[in-house]
């Protein structure tokens, strides 16, 4: 009796949703190449992670290889290396979320208040082009630009009459210029988002604050910022959500072993341990360790936007 | 309380002009109406009075004292705009009072001019609500309580009760009505409505393509109209308009459109020949002749009952014509009629080259 009830809505539920594929078909074929494109390249490498938990050899494969729990964790957790990238992650996300979250930001107020329209475009054309610099090249230019003798920052401190600095072998050194260069890097494109929240913003708010009498300060902190506040809210969650993926390809070409106890995180960890060692299920773990960090962040940075702004991701 | 004075006031984007030189003395507490069809520039000369947009020519005085180059903060006007511009993050309280904080009034002050006005708007119970949370009509008093609370020497409005329904407007209409008598303050009101023009307005200013077509009291407008355009826009509906000409008859002076003649008084400033157009309002028609009324048989199209009033859609000849009638309850009546009349008294003559209403007495 009670299961025939509730087979009922089952049922007339199946059916509507046939119903509204039936009027949507188009709609769910545009998603298909993005579906079909994250099985491929997201789903069916998960198959693949439980080698974190596997005594894995390339030559038993993946299935054959036998379980071994969380060994390869232990295993983590008691190596100094590990624990080490972990700290550095946390230290170079962090720098990067406090300098390089609010760059972009302070970006598009500055932008939001040039007038003049054909320096405020090319201005914004400058600032955004790095952006679109190769990574590699983006790591020449910075060792070029540290270098201990042709480099452009130690010429400078010449003129003090200061001796030179070979900056890329100083740890204490490496993560100004890995934050700093992250931000000349992306602060402009990122300030985008900014820009097209700001445009968005009602005019009519500041013509009427002008009449009121409000400078153009006070309409920056009392208009703007608040205006755009969910936006910022939820690049913040993505942001927090990427937390541990700090830019790895970059961290690669700009590190050297004098400078690993500052520069080396859990990404180049794993990809020495995976790649250079071919120890693979230690990498997985150490990555999969990653990603439920990552999730459990965002998750809670979502959870807590909800609550006390009224703002989220989903 | 201030007046204002516009001479001569231009207004170009680049090259092209599109208001050209405008005159118009505001005397202090009056309420002004600016009325005009869409893009005859009359948010352009509201914007300008406020500071929003620069003077490109001409001269603007605010209390006896010339503004062209005042801030708009430093005018001491207020402004209501069309979509509120209420500010989405802060509440009913704090939208009210954000003039008074930027102008860094003490805590006291503002705290009870914030009451005060909640008072006067009835939003005493909304002041902690976002303004999301409110409906249109609350939402357009939160931006009239947000010019009112700073006691400006001139209120600014622009079509400030388009965005409400019909009842909703009628109702904010009245209640700015009764506002502005209780405040007192010069008021300057943008709307194409010219139902709110003709209520509020202690003088309309119509406005057609940048430039003023008649200044007047409501009453005058509709009466004696200036020109075949203002006849046409002040009224619902507008005034009949009719192509006659002029013709010296054994009978005396006449307008003869199409046949049907309008007498007219000898001392008309007009000339045999003359290319004129005859206006009557709808509700100046009449279904029974009178003395001194002129016959006007139509064909008619359609009856439109409005309740108390039945609009009649016929047409003289080719040229459409309505006759607003009472109906008395019985419209049946109404369906078989074949002449109307009009009385002498009440019809108005223009000249049709130039559009200008001549001699505004034209009774036989
Ligand atoms: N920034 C601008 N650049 C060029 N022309 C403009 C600009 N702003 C307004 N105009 C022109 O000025 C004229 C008057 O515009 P305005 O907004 O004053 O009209 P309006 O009478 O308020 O009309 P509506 O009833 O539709 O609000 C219009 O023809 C418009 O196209
Ligand atoms: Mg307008």
């Amino acid at each position: 009796m009670a299961a025939a009830r509730q087979a009922k809505p089952l049922k007339q539920k199946l059916s509507r949703f046939v119903d509204h594929f039936r009027n949507d078909w188009q709609i769910y074929l545009m998603l298909l190449p993005t579906i079909i494109w994250m099985i491929v390249f997201l789903y069916k490498p998960m198959y693949g992670l439980q080698i974190a938990f596997k005594d894995y050899s390339i030559f038993r494969g993946v299935a054959a290889s036998p379980w071994v729990g969380f060994e390869h964790f232990q295993t983590l957790f008691s190596n100094d290396q590990f624990l080490r990238a972990i700290k550095n992650t946390i230290i170079i996300s962090a720098l990067n979320l406090l300098f390089g979250f609010p760059a972009p930001i302070i970006l598009a107020l500055m932008f939001n208040e040039i007038l003049h329209a054909t320096y405020k475009r090319t201005a914004q054309t400058i600032v955004y082009l790095p952006h679109f610099i190769s990574t590699v090249i983006i790591a020449g230019i910075v060792t070029t630009a540290f270098s201990p003798t042709a480099g452009v920052v130690n010429t400078m401190i010449g003129w003090f009459g200061l001796d030179s600095i070979y900056f890329l072998t100083k740890p204490e050194w490496f993560r100004p210029i890995f934050v700093s260069t992250g931000i000349w890097q992306e602060a402009g494109f990122g300030s985008i988002v900014f820009l097209a929240a700001i445009a968005g913003v009602n005019p009519s708010l500041y013509e009427s604050a002008v009449v009121d009498g409000a400078s153009r300060w006070q309409m920056m902190w009392r208009i703007t910022i608040p205006s755009i506040m969910p936006t910022i809210i939820i690049m913040l969650i993505i942001r927090i959500g990427n937390i541990m993926e700090v830019s790895f390809e970059l961290i690669i070409l700009l590190y050297q072993p004098a400078t690993w106890s500052t520069a080396d995180v859990v990404n180049t960890f794993v990809y020495r341990q995976g790649l250079e060692s071919g120890q693979y299920d230690v990498a997985a773990a150490a990555g999969l360790f990653n990603a439920v960090v990552a999730f459990v962040l965002v998750m809670t940075a979502n959870t807590l936007s909800r609550r006390y702004s009224r703002t989220s991701l989903w | 309380m201030s007046n204002v004075i516009l001479q001569h006031i231009v207004k170009r984007y680049d090259e092209i002009e599109v208001v050209h030189g405008i005159d118009l003395t505001i005397a202090p507490k009056e309420f002004v109406v600016l009325v005009g069809p869409s893009g005859c520039g009359k948010s352009t000369t509201l914007r300008m009075i406020a500071g929003l947009e620069e003077i490109s020519d001409g001269e603007l005085q605010i209390d006896d004292r010339v503004v062209n180059r005042v801030a708009p903060k430093d005018r001491d006007v207020a402004m209501v705009f069309q979509n509120y511009a209420l500010y989405p993050h802060l509440n009913v309280a704090e939208n009210i009072a954000f003039g008074l904080r930027i102008r860094k009034e003490s805590k006291e002050h503002i705290a009870k001019s914030v009451s005060e006005v909640g008072e006067i708007l009835g939003l005493t119970p909304y002041l902690q609500r976002r303004p999301a949370d409110l409906s249109g009509g609350q939402r357009q008093r939160v931006a009239m309580g947000r010019a009112i609370v700073r006691r400006p020497k001139v209120f600014l409005f622009d079509e400030p009760l388009s965005n409400l329904d019909a009842k909703l407007r009628t109702q904010m209409r009245a209640e700015i009505k009764r506002l502005h008598k209780r405040l007192g303050a010069t008021s300057v009101y943008v709307t194409h409505d010219q139902v709110e023009a003709m209520t509020l307005a202690d003088r309309i200013v119509v406005m057609n393509d940048g430039r003023i077509e008649q200044v007047g009291s409501p009453m005058d407008l509709f009466m004696n109209p200036a020109n075949t355009f203002v006849a046409g826009f002040i009224g619902s509906p507008p005034m009949n308009q009719l192509n006659g000409v002029v013709e010296v008859t054994s009978d005396g002076l006449q307008a003869n459109v199409s046949g049907i003649t309008f007498e007219l008084l000898e001392s008309t400033q007009v000339e045999p020949g003359q290319a004129v157009v005859v206006g009557i309002r709808p509700e100046h028609l009449s279904l029974h002749a009178s003395e001194h009324s002129s016959t006007i048989p139509i064909s008619l199209d359609l009856v439109e009952t409005l309740g108390s009033e039945a609009l009649l859609h016929a047409t003289v000849g080719e040229v459409p014509i309505i006759i607003k009638v009472e109906t008395h309850g019985n419209i049946d009546h109404l369906h078989n009629v074949k002449e109307v009349f009009a009385p002498m008294n009440l019809v108005k003559l223009f000249d049709m080259q130039s559009g200008l209403a001549i001699d505004r007495k034209t009774v036989a």
